[in-house]
């Protein structure tokens, strides 16, 4: 029997993975495969219009989509550095500190990602607004560049991306012997040491990680930038929205979306790579 | 660092994820229309209005709908993936984990518009079908990745035992795995419905002219007249939330140990991101 189960192992995979499979070629793989036809259709979605390379030279030449994507850079950049500010910090302190209130700050991390991120993006609204929460304890003229800004989309990326970026990070931590870091206390290594020589090196792979989950998404994200956003924020995310939903030009927006889609895979594959020669040399 | 470091640190951070929701539920008590001090009063009015809203109604009870007939189907499509995944050895194997792990990776606005333009394509109209179908295929993987973490604390060598003392499959499936599973497959459902129930990007490509909760609210936030309502049902929704998946992630964690339910939280976000 136990054999059997071996030998039909091919056999066994494919009717286990069938399913699975399928729905990801007809409803992931094919979709891709139809949005690369409308980049290069002369007037999507008519296919005799056509083919052309014209929709890729606009995106790439137009001046307007350069700006968008050096703004969205900053602030996505910005809001990964907070990130790892807070993050590596709660990570440490959740496997070394924590003791058995270690899960509760788990669950509590995975319950805010949980909440439906629409109402908590809009939930800053109520603080940074003209007349919202800050703007009535200070003292003096109401300050207006809390809302409707770069700085109130950062903070809402924080909250919105803080979970993927503290749990794999808190999981390449786990793997840290605690042993290790006495050691180095031992043999007197201060509190920046062990960080920098310790546990910075060791956490690597789970920031490389994090990294890919969160950094890239980022750089999608409207929702943010919609709800606390003006135009000084607009970014990546709104303007590939707009261009297929509002302007309706599927050529362009399917050639933006493609180029998206490759810079993405080219960073993950890059964080992937870098994550792996990190964990042989350490 | 001393302890009371720890504690500032800890309560800045607390206050930065819950401050915004708990200040929310105050103010929809508050007997105002605008959001600001002074508190003018309590008042359960904007809850009234709220409940006998019937475009809410329609947007909850599609989201409802929705999250009903995903997360089942996740937990069916994620589970297969997770034990083919883990359980056989074959060519194409990384190929075909990669595949699973893609959708976790990509941003949900380039899924959410390669689905569009599918669905346009084939001349499918666009509906709760078409966001339940999309919807499914970027969540089963986060399944996948739960619960393939649980088979891969699993030794194989436990099901092969059960196999020479007798058990056919279905006995190794329903005695040996599935218990240990378990809890994997309650958080994984928990996780599975959030996930599609709060969805925005997917439903704002795929959805057509209906509306989903958090559709909802994106349209009612740019409505001033609409902020008290929002900020009642944001808090009602969010109450309901916390309760649901703390309570549901509570029993995952009596069935199993520490250990497991942390490995069980870290290995989603670790086997999802492995190409």
């Amino acid at each position: 029997m136990t054999r059997q189960w071996v030998t039909s192992e091919t056999r066994g995979a494919l009717a286990v993975l069938a399913a699975p499979t399928t729905a990801l070629v007809v409803l992931f793989v094919v979709p891709f495969a139809v949005l690369v036809q409308m980049s290069m259709l002369k007037f999507p979605p008519n296919e005799t219009s056509g083919l052309t390379l014209g929709h890729y030279r606009d995106v790439i030449t137009d001046p307007l989509n350069v700006k968008i994507v050096l703004t969205t850079f900053a602030m996505v950049t910005a809001a990964m550095a907070v990130m790892l500010l807070i993050a590596l910090p709660l990570a440490y302190y959740m496997v070394f500190k924590a003791g058995r209130r270690e899960l509760f700050l788990l669950l509590a991390i995975v319950v805010a990602d949980e909440l439906a991120p629409v109402v908590r993006v809009y939930a800053w609204q109520v603080i940074l607004g003209r007349n919202g929460l800050i703007n009535s304890i200070l003292p003096g003229p109401p300050v207006d560049w809390l809302l409707y800004s770069p700085f109130a989309v950062v903070i809402a990326l924080v909250t919105s991306y803080i979970t993927y970026t503290t749990i794999p990070i808190y999981a390449a931590m786990k793997a840290i012997e605690p042993v290790t870091l006495e050691a180095a206390t031992d043999l007197g290594a201060g509190l920046f040491h062990q960080f920098w020589r310790i546990l910075l090196p060791l956490a690597a792979p789970g920031i490389l990680v994090a990294a890919i989950l969160v950094y890239i998404p980022m750089y999608a994200d409207f929702v943010a930038a919609d709800i606390l956003g003006g135009p000084s924020s607009y970014m990546l995310g709104q303007r590939v929205r707009d261009v297929i939903l509002e302007e309706g030009d599927w050529g362009t927006g399917s050639a933006m979306n493609i180029v998206m889609l490759g810079l993405s895979g080219i960073f993950a594959l890059i964080a992937y790579r870098l994550s792996r020669l990190n964990r042989m040399a350490t | 660092m001393s302890s009371s470091t720890w504690r500032v640190f800890l309560t800045t951070v607390g206050a930065i994820l819950f401050g915004p929701l708990l200040i929310l539920v105050l103010f929809s008590f508050n007997d105002s229309n605008v959001l600001a001090l002074p508190f003018e009063g309590v008042t359960l009015h904007w809850y009234r209005l709220a409940l006998t809203d019937p475009s809410l109604h329609a947007a909850l009870l599609n989201s409802t709908l929705v999250a009903i007939v995903v997360a089942p189907l996740c937990l069916a499509l994620g589970t297969l993936a997770a034990f083919g995944i883990t359980r056989f050895r074959f060519r194409g194997r990384g190929a075909v984990a990669g595949l699973v792990a893609a959708p976790l990776i990509l941003p949900w606005l380039v899924i959410g518009i390669a689905a569009l333009m599918a669905y346009a394509r084939a001349d499918i109209t666009l509906g709760l079908p078409t966001v339940i179908a999309t919807q499914a295929v970027c969540t089963f993987p986060l399944v996948a990745a739960i619960v393939g973490a649980q088979l891969f604390r699993f030794e194989r060598i436990q099901e092969e035992a059960a196999i020479d003392l007798g058990c056919n499959r279905i006995q190794v499936l329903r005695h040996v795995v599935f218990p240990h599973i378990a809890p994997a497959l309650a958080a994984a459902g928990i996780f599975a419905f959030t996930w599609s129930f709060n969805n925005y990007e997917i439903s704002a490509f795929t959805l057509g002219f209906q509306q989903t909760f958090p559709v909802w609210v994106y349209s009612s936030v740019r409505d001033p007249d609409h902020t008290a309502v929002v900020n009642a049902v944001s808090a009602l929704i969010s109450a309901v939330q916390v309760l649901l998946i703390w309570g549901g992630l509570k029993l995952v964690r009596r069935r199993t140990t520490d250990e497991a339910a942390t490995a069980m939280i870290t290995g989603a976000a670790h086997t999802g991101a492995r190409p």
